[in-house]
């Protein structure tokens, strides 16, 4: 389509405008068919849905802890010799 | 920047004034690094960067070095530069972009002092769920889970899958992918902090995630039903 939307949608026009159709950065026109396409398309309907909670899992690691209380005091001490100091 | 101000640093960065700790909690990054490259520097500023960055720093490093070793030595070397080199940041990005970027070099700098080298830079770029024809048929409706129940899409399980997922990712695609969806950076930050266009970071990012998609759908169909 390249973001024209000059011909009948295809599932692979979902799967490559899925970024901006997403972010809400696509021309009425394309977002129309794609819509259009997706409606009528279980298989991009699924796409779409699944799409959008893999990115909300995605986010979820940000919450993942790494540096525990041992890493931080190896840092201190890493610190403390690197710069010379008692 | 004074030994001696450096000690009074390292030396209480673990004995927090309750209150001081409250106010700077509340500042902005760059309002923070203001005090900590002006006179207004104390001890407790040095800690306040630590709680915010530390955990991010050393997850950026774990996705690059897929080890915990490697991880905590650059979380070392970033935290290092950080005392040395603040002077360096002049502002002209967001904080955090500057020591993403600290962090990424470290990354590099600490694989090359060690002999080692990066894993084979497979390509994703023609990676595509669609068949020749451009259709999906037959290939996603069949294992959609978009309508699991919160308890099992977000359990520990699935968690532990997509962060296997996402190092299976080539390196390349797996920074701009923990940049961009993990620390929620957006495309022009990251193609700063990486020195990439946001052309190529957005193609990245559009492969990394069909990848992450794809996988995490198996999983799904296979282990949850």
């Amino acid at each position: 389509m390249n973001g024209k939307g000059r011909h009948m949608a295809l599932c692979k026009d979902i799967v490559e405008n899925i970024m901006d159709y997403i972010d809400a950065e696509l021309d009425d026109k394309t977002l129309e068919e794609l819509e259009k396409h997706a409606k009528d398309c279980p298989e991009c309907g699924a796409f779409i849905r699944t799409y959008k909670k893999m990115l909300e899992l995605t986010g979820k690691l940000r919450n993942r802890s790494f540096v525990t209380p041992e890493i931080r005091a190896r840092l201190k001490e890493f610190l403390r010799s690197s710069l010379n100091l008692n | 920047m004074e030994i001696g101000f450096l000690k009074k640093i390292v030396s209480s960065l673990w004995e927090i004034k309750g209150k001081t700790k409250d106010n700077l909690s509340s500042l902005s990054d760059e309002k923070l690094i203001e005090l900590f490259t002006t006179d207004g520097k104390n001890e407790e500023i040095f800690e306040e960067i630590f709680n915010r960055y530390a955990n991010r720093v050393y997850g950026l490093a774990y996705r690059i070095s897929h080890n915990q070793i490697d991880a905590e030595d650059i979380l070392q070397e970033v935290f290092l530069t950080l005392f040395k080199k603040i002077d360096t940041f002049k502002g002209k990005a967001s904080f955090s972009t500057w020591l993403y970027k600290v962090t990424m070099n470290a990354s590099y700098m600490h694989y090359r002092a060690k002999g080692k080298k990066y894993e084979s830079e497979i390509s994703l770029e023609n990676y595509a769920p669609y068949d020749e024809n451009g259709t999906l048929m037959g290939r996603i409706k069949s294992k959609d889970w978009s309508d699991r129940p919160d308890e099992v899409l977000f359990s520990r399980e699935a968690l532990e899958t997509i962060e296997r997922a996402v190092n299976d990712l080539p390196e390349p695609y797996r920074v701009v992918l923990y940049l961009r969806d993990v620390e929620d950076k957006s495309s022009d930050e990251v193609a700063n902090i990486l020195g990439i266009s946001v052309g190529t970071v957005k193609s990245r990012l559009h492969r990394a995630r069909l990848f992450l998609r794809d996988k995490l759908s198996d999983y799904f169909y296979e282990w949850q039903g």
